[in-house]
């Protein structure tokens, strides 16, 4: 099912070295510099593993660790994001769930029996006598992975460490905002810390088919962008950036405290101010079948295709409106990949023009109705009754802010139906909080460059809380 | 074969699954994550809040009765419990003097 | 809502709602439940669904036997799964005197017919064979105690009485007490006024200022409790294990979670249900230790309840000279899920009058005034 392609000529991620490891039977070889899902999908592997009640079959989705349709059991250690954990030599892999197996599972047929749903709150209630009897049976199922055992768990445990870290500014998130607040605040000399989950900073710029438009209204492509950003990122020693460092929880009862963990390291980070620049996840679109393997938010499979050059699955399908969905459909193509079409609104423009020029099919007006398929897609159904053949389906569909930590802290949010819960700031960056600020995709939808200049704003803001508090502080002790 | 359309994919919670608890009387986003599971998985809701909402707001009349997702809590992402195993003994925050829920109340049904 | 009941109750958690389970079980069903927000909201929506019968008081153990039989029949009568496992609990003991402290519970409990046993370390180790025996004197195990899981036990309740005719009002905030004559005549709601001669004051951390709308002061004091809970993981652990030292506790729930918390004895009384970083470590730390192969299991979530604690550990029963009317049934300090079904029941008996029980007496408010006070002390978490 799944196959390489070849990297765009200005592709700019290094895959690391070959390397060899082992999936339940299999040798597989990969990068090291690439994640574990990308070399399965490559060598074919379409089930990742099966849900927790139905056991319906699952595989990677979003590719960021947003959701849980990857996790497979790694050297050992159960519930692991495959689209996180980059491949290993020697590495032994190996999917969770089901009997006999992930690939062929006999638990699946709960699904099939119940068309509607499980009752699970009033199932086996006739009897005392069968509820215990059903309780045994239902713990014998649960769980998705089994617990490591004590070695591999002494293992870890042995390589963690504890720091305490206060720097002036702490942001959260090193995609476009946070990349141009943390520059603005480093610009006026203060100490930055930027946390970024993934390996590389960047977010959305890192997209093969994202534009942004710079200063001077010059278009460029998100690489691009962000090989002009970079020297300045770099040539900044106030600017400590920790890749690969998760945010996990923010509290602001007494002071600012940010606990984040790295892969071996916890870090409590006590600011002065803190920036969050979280963006947003892709959440996709509710309609049966939207949970096959094979089904992919817009960005994952950008990712997947365009920096790991890798193809899940042809024919390939995009539902979306947007410029990113319409151009990454014709790059696509352009990099020889067999798209089975576009089921757009989009009527007209550039973009429209050239899938058509390219004789891709254009599903325009029709909207995607249902995904058919049993252990990964097969047919996408539109509401024109069409069924297009599709083992691979990138959906675009609007993102959803990622509120959580500030909203964890006691921040207010704010619900639209068109996006979702987004945090609350003004258009300086400033929440309700004192001393916090958020900008970016976790307050609303918002293209690129609008997301850079409020991460820019936010980050003066920063700065000039920052500036008055030193002359409040220089006032009183001079006093 | 199995066509559930499903809102939380950590849980297999399905469109089904929401009216009926609607109909159960579970109106507010809280009481319908627990009788459902939404928002109780590996991923804490990041797939499925927005949905939710989105059929309450459908539900109850509009956006504005939506006010709150679930609460928030930590962790982000799940961690293991070694990270934190080295931490020693994180200073006790004073809270006797903070509000109790700093939260907003959640759709409708509240007169506040 | 209705303007009248013959009772109200405040407070839908499972000491509300084990009352009117009984009343209604019974035939009393002009009642009206009183809650704040929605079931779920308080402690009885927090906490980790721990049944056990090992106390040291011989009222705490009667009663803790007698809410075992009801929780494992409450699935069937109210068609709702409570997910009730019988997996034991295992307490650990790592000093002499706690270790007595064990011996002597132990020896009331089995009085009682409750099988728990004293062992040594190295047969703890046959049943939770991932248990770190360093430093541990001895153990206490008691294979009938379990877990459950409470959101279903309070709906079940709550669909139960309301099939039968109670009220249950969510979202539903108690403003005033409309007393004449020292006695109760009314409740005043933000949904509005309930006529009504009886009210029992079942709010648990609230229950104080319940009780001062009565102009009663109540000893009680809520105190935050965390809580964490893991990844989901195939079952490995069989009982509640519980360190004495420390006040940890965590057990594997039916969905294969690993679910627990930790005392923390600098923790001032408060109203705030937040999370801290302060829990987390501790508990991380405590866990590792007492079991080092969890420091793989990753926490998901953790979040935080009350305590409704008085200073003895025992519960506020029974009604107080001065108001009228007006019965306590709160004060339950972090074990009301495992005594409310037996509450409820020799509460509902005594409310319809048909038997009295000495709880009423013994755990009355007046106690405290009186002085006879006898301490319970084996709490967790």
């Amino acid at each position: 099912m799944g196959r390489r392609i070849n990297f765009l000529d200005d592709h700019p991620f290094d895959r690391g070295r070959k390397v060899r490891f082992q999936f339940e039977k299999q040798e597989i070889s990969g990068y090291d510099r690439e994640p574990l899902a990308a070399a399965l999908i490559a060598s074919g592997v379409r089930v990742f593993g099966r849900s927790i009640k139905y056991h319906r079959p699952r595989g990677p989705h979003c590719m960021r660790a947003h959701c849980s349709s990857c996790l497979m059991q790694v050297d050992g250690m159960p519930n692991v994001r495959s689209c996180q954990t980059m491949c290993r030599e020697g590495m032994s892999v190996e999917r969770q769930g089901g009997w006999p197996g992930s690939q062929w599972d006999v638990y699946r047929t709960v699904d099939w029996m119940t068309p509607k749903t499980l009752e699970h709150h009033g199932m086996f209630t006739q009897s005392a006598v069968i509820n215990r009897a059903a309780m045994r049976v239902v713990r014998s199922l649960s769980g998705l992975g089994m617990a490591a055992d004590v070695a591999t768990a002494g293992r870890l445990d042995a390589q963690v460490g504890f720091s305490r870290v206060k720097p002036d500014v702490v942001v959260i998130g090193a995609g476009v905002s946070g990349l141009a607040a943390a520059l603005a605040v480093a610009e006026s000399g203060f100490q930055v810390l930027v946390i970024e989950r993934e390996g590389l900073p960047g977010g959305r710029l890192l997209d093969g088919s994202v534009q942004f438009t710079g200063d001077g209204a010059e278009i460029l492509s998100g690489w691009d962008a962000w090989r002009r950003i970079r020297p300045a990122w770099d040539e900044r020693p106030q600017i400590q950036l920790h890749a690969e460092t998760t945010a996990l929880a923010v509290f602001l009862e007494q002071h600012i405290q940010v606990l984040a963990c790295g892969s071996s390291d916890c870090m409590e980070i006590l600011p002065k101010r803190l920036i969050v620049c979280t963006g947003a996840y892709e959440q996709g679109l509710v309609y049966p079948g939207n949970d096959l393997p094979g089904i992919f938010g817009l960005r994952a499979l950008d990712r997947l295709v365009f920096r790991y050059g890798v193809v899940p699955g042809e024919p390939m399908i995009i539902v979306g409106e947007s410029d990113q969905a319409l151009r990454l459909a014709l790059m696509m193509a352009e990099q020889g990949v067999r798209l089975g079409g576009v089921v757009t609104q989009r009527c007209d423009g550039e973009l429209v023009h050239r899938l058509m020029g390219r004789n891709i099919a254009l599903y325009q007006g029709r909207k995607l109705v249902r995904a058919h398929g049993g252990r990964g897609i097969q047919r996408l159904e539109l509401d024109s009754q069409e069924q297009l053949d599709c083992r691979a389906l990138g959906i675009d569909a609007p993102s959803s802010p990622a509120y959580e930590l500030l909203h964890q802290a006691g921040c207010d949010v704010t619900f639209r139906s068109e996006s979702g819960f987004m945090l609350i700031s003004d258009d300086e960056g400033r929440t309700r909080r004192p001393h916090v600020f958020a900008a970016g995709r976790c307050t609303g939808t918002m293209p690129l460059e609008e997301a850079r200049l409020q991460g820019e704003r936010a980050g003066l803001a920063c700065v000039q809380s920052l500036k008055s508090a030193r002359i409040q502080t220089r006032a009183s002790s001079s006093r | 074969m199995g066509a559930k359309t499903l809102v939380c994919r950590c849980e297999d919670v399905s469109l089904l699954d929401l009216e009926e608890a609607y109909k159960e009387g579970f109106r507010d986003m809280e009481s319908l994550k627990r009788y459902t599971g939404y928002a109780t998985g590996f991923c804490q809701g990041k797939g499925c809040q927005a949905h939710v909402a989105r059929f309450l707001s459908q539900k109850s009349g509009g956006d504005d009765k939506v006010t709150n997702p679930t609460r928030t809590r930590p962790l982000l992402h799940p961690t293991p419990v070694a990270m934190f195993a080295r931490a020693g003994e994180p200073e006790l925050i004073d809270v006797t003097r903070l509000e109790a829920d700093t939260q907003k109340p959640q759709t409708g049904e509240d007169a506040e | 809502m209705k303007d009248r009941a013959e009772l109200v109750i405040i407070g839908g958690g499972v000491v509300g709602l084990s009352l009117a389970y009984h009343l209604a079980r019974l035939g009393m069903t002009d009642v009206a439940v009183l809650e704040q927000r929605f079931l779920c909201y308080g402690a009885s929506g927090r906490n980790g669904g721990g049944v056990r019968q090992q106390w040291s008081t011989e009222d705490h153990i009667r009663l803790a036997k007698q809410s075992v039989k009801h929780f494992r029949r409450l699935a069937k009568e109210t068609q709702y799964n409570i997910w009730f496992r019988q997996g034991g609990y295992l307490f650990l003991a790592r000093d002499a005197e706690t270790a007595a402290f064990l011996e002597k519970n132990a020896k009331l409990q089995n009085s009682y017919k409750i099988p728990t046993r004293v062992l040594p370390p190295s047969e703890a180790k046959r049943i939770v064979p991932d248990l770190n025996t360093d430093g541990i004197e001895v153990c206490a195990y008691n294979p009938t105690d379990g877990v459950l899981f409470p959101w279903p036990a309070l709906w079940g309740m709550a669909k139960y009485v309301s099939k039968r005719g109670v009220e249950i009002n969510t979202y539903t905030q108690v403003l005033g007490l409309d007393i004449q004559g020292g006695r109760i005549n009314a409740v005043v709601t933000n949904k509005g006024r309930i006529a009504t001669r009886r009210v029992v004051n079942a709010a648990g951390a609230w229950s104080s200022q319940i009780a001062r709308m009565a102009g009663l002061e109540l000893p009680n004091k809520p105190y935050r409790h965390e809580i964490l809970v893991s990844e989901p993981l195939k079952p490995f652990l069989d009982p509640m294990v519980s360190d004495l030292k420390t006040g940890t506790y965590f057990s594997q729930t039916m969905r294969g979670e690993i679910l627990g918390g930790i005392s923390d004895p600098l923790e001032p009384s408060s109203m705030y249900t937040g999370s801290s970083f302060r829990f987390l470590a501790r508990m991380c730390a405590s866990m590792s230790k007492i079991m080092p192969r969890l420091a793989g299991v990753k926490v998901l979530r953790q979040w935080a309840g009350y305590y409704d604690e008085t200073p003895d550990g025992q519960p506020v029963l029974g009604q107080v000279g001065e108001v009228d009317g007006f019965v306590q049934m709160n004060g339950f300090g972090g074990h009301g899920f495992m005594l409310a079904p037996a509450i409820g029941e020799i509460t509902a008996k005594w409310l319809l009058r048909k038997s009295d029980h000495e709880v009423f007496c013994k755990y009355n408010l007046d106690r405290f005034s009186k002085g006879e006070i006898q301490k319970e002390t084996f709490v967790i978490g």
